[in-house]
């Protein structure tokens, strides 16, 4: 089909204007992190005139980062890998019909997505599995990580579409062979799924490390706070003073930047399937 | 039928089942059971304390209670929220879809960079907006003042807070919808357009009779997702304003309501019935009136 020039043109300068309006405000935080506090306060907009490193080390040390960060990581690899691991487990049986009324399983499993929200008594549980064990439930690492556990959810649909596709032959070559159950499961089936298993791993855990909301409301203590929490924190300290907070900013978006720049064929690919099939 | 005989009873698939089942129960599906029972009670946050039956009085006081001027002002906001979302976030992305779609040089560039706000989360999100609409030194006032001539308060303004809000929620989001019209688009057939090109149609009737029956259940995908979205979210209301000049929404009620108001947990979970039947009325019509426009081809 013949294209207009003009449409051409057109097209460019809608989506330059919409570039603009989503790279704009990550340059200003660039540059803002590196003017001192006078210089801002004078100049907010202009490009910086003397680079203040030290900015960085000051934020780092004193909105307490490397902590957050670990804790971030603990949470987000730690649930990751068990979310994996569980629906896995979930998902094998149900697709290939090896417990009764699979199909009743896998609807009951896809009803976590239509539900009315858990929030009001999660909270309650969680309040009472503290109470009653003490080192689980509210305000706990351990907690928060089989909380944001889950074995549902897209990613287990995203798993039993999968598994669909991978031979029945297999299972019954491995049973001949004396393969158990187990062992077949996670040396055999999990390698297979390898394209569905990185979707599933980046989709939860971008997730869990950017979640904003669970940590306010299970996390209260400051030993425990992932990285989102020490950003809020770090704002409600320093107020106004956006150089510092501008630091911030790039400290907790760099590394997701660079990861994003990476992963982001796969991590399109995964939203999408995601998306179409929930 | 079940292949693995050799010492592994057929109980294996079963047990290994039963974690997730049991978590699913235990942390999500029982509770979203016990919200609805517990909207009918008057059961405290206190352990121990009596839970007695007290029929609709919760349901009651969500919308007639003593402030009940602000729980319709948050009703109100969330239609507003979840209607301007939908519409605006839907309209730009299929938009800013089609003319990425007529194969522009970069366009793998645009997706990533209007999907990237996904990835760096509510937390930077809200705080980059923060410093942009700073009212003191924000660059958005600077402009405001070149453009117009004044200056505003912006997550501070009690008129426009929300407005702003609801700027963000799809600033963010839109990439994600965009990228489901993208892959509704790629799907659509060339010859089609060659043969609609033959018969001599503008670019608006090809795509108002080609592309738009074609990418409908794009369309279907894309509205649940901005109707559920919008109607269930209040990170962002949290991170920015947290619930301050008149931005509160039903889910941030139920935030609120829950975890810093009394120790009643009868009326928030009410409002979560109540969030959770709008949503679902919403969703029914939506898919009801987009099933209607899908075609096969």
């Amino acid at each position: 089909m013949k294209k207009s020039k003009s449409f051409t043109i057109l097209s460019y300068s809608v989506i330059f204007v919409l570039l603009i309006l989503y790279i704009a405000p990550l340059i200003l935080v660039l540059n803002v992190s590196l003017k001192s506090y006078p210089e801002y306060l004078m100049n907010p907009i202009g490009l910086v005139k003397e680079v203040q490193w030290s900015n960085y080390v000051d934020a780092w040390t004193e909105g307490n980062f490397a902590n957050y960060f670990i804790n971030s990581i603990i949470y987000t690899v730690a649930a990751t890998v068990l979310t994996i691991i569980v629906s896995v487990m979930g998902a094998f049986p149900v697709a290939r019909g090896y417990v009764k009324w699979s199909g009743f399983i896998y609807l009951f499993f896809l009803l976590s997505q239509f539900l009315p929200n858990p929030m009001v008594s999660q909270y309650k549980l969680m309040l009472s599995l503290r109470e009653s064990l003490d080192i689980f439930g509210y305000d706990t690492k351990l907690g928060y990580i089989i909380l944001k556990t889950s074995g549902t959810g897209v990613v287990f649909m995203l798993f039993v579409g999968y598994i669909k596709s991978i031979s029945r032959d297999l299972d019954e070559a491995a049973g001949m062979d004396g393969s158990g159950y187990v062992r077949y499961l996670f040396q055999m089936i999990m390698p297979l799924m390898k394209p569905v298993i990185a979707t599933g791993v980046i989709l939860t855990a971008i997730g869990i490390w950017n979640d904003f909301v669970g940590p306010i409301m299970y996390l209260p203590s400051k030993v425990n706070y992932p990285i989102t929490f020490g950003l809020k924190e770090f704002k409600g300290q320093y107020g106004n003073n956006w150089p510092l907070l501008a630091c911030g900013i790039t400290l907790v978006a760099a590394p997701l930047m660079v990861l994003y720049s990476f992963i982001q064929k796969y991590l399109v690919d995964g939203a999408l399937a995601g998306a179409v099939k929930s | 039928m079940y292949p693995f005989g050799k010492g592994f009873n057929r109980y294996v698939p079963l047990l290994l089942l039963l974690i997730p089942f049991l978590l699913y129960v235990i942390f999500y599906f029982g509770p979203s059971v016990l919200t609805v029972i517990y909207s009918f009670t008057d059961v405290k946050n206190i352990p121990g304390s009596p839970v007695n039956f007290v029929g609709l009085d919760n349901y009651y006081d969500v919308f007639f209670s003593g402030n009940s001027g602000e729980r319709w002002r948050s009703i109100t906001n969330t239609l507003i929220f979840m209607v301007v979302v939908t519409v605006v976030q839907n309209g730009v992305a299929l938009f800013i879809a089609v003319l990425i779609n007529q194969r522009l040089r970069g366009d793998n560039f645009y997706r990533a960079v209007f999907f990237m706000p996904v990835v760096l989360g509510v937390a930077v999100v809200s705080l980059i907006w923060g410093m942009m609409f700073d009212p003191l030194s924000g660059p958005v006032n600077m402009l405001y003042e070149w453009l117009f001539g004044y200056k505003d308060m912006f997550f501070a303004s009690f008129t426009h807070a929300f407005g702003y809000i609801i700027f963000v929620q799809i600033w963010m989001y839109m990439g994600y919808s965009m990228l489901i019209f993208l892959s509704g688009l790629q799907s659509v057939p060339k010859d089609l357009y060659e043969a609609g090109y033959i018969d001599g149609t503008t670019k608006w009737q090809s795509f108002r009779h080609i592309t738009f029956p074609l990418i409908a259940s794009s369309f279907t995908v894309n509205m649940l997702l901005s109707i559920i979205g919008a109607m269930s979210t209040f990170d962002i209301i949290l991170a920015t304003t947290d619930g301050r000049f008149n931005t509160r929404t039903m889910a941030y009620d139920v935030y609120k309501e829950t975890f810093r108001g009394s120790l009643e947990m009868g009326l928030p979970s009410a409002l979560s019935v109540v969030q959770f039947l709008m949503i679902l009325v919403f969703v029914i019509v939506a898919v009801k009136q987009m099933r209607k426009r899908e075609v096969e081809y």
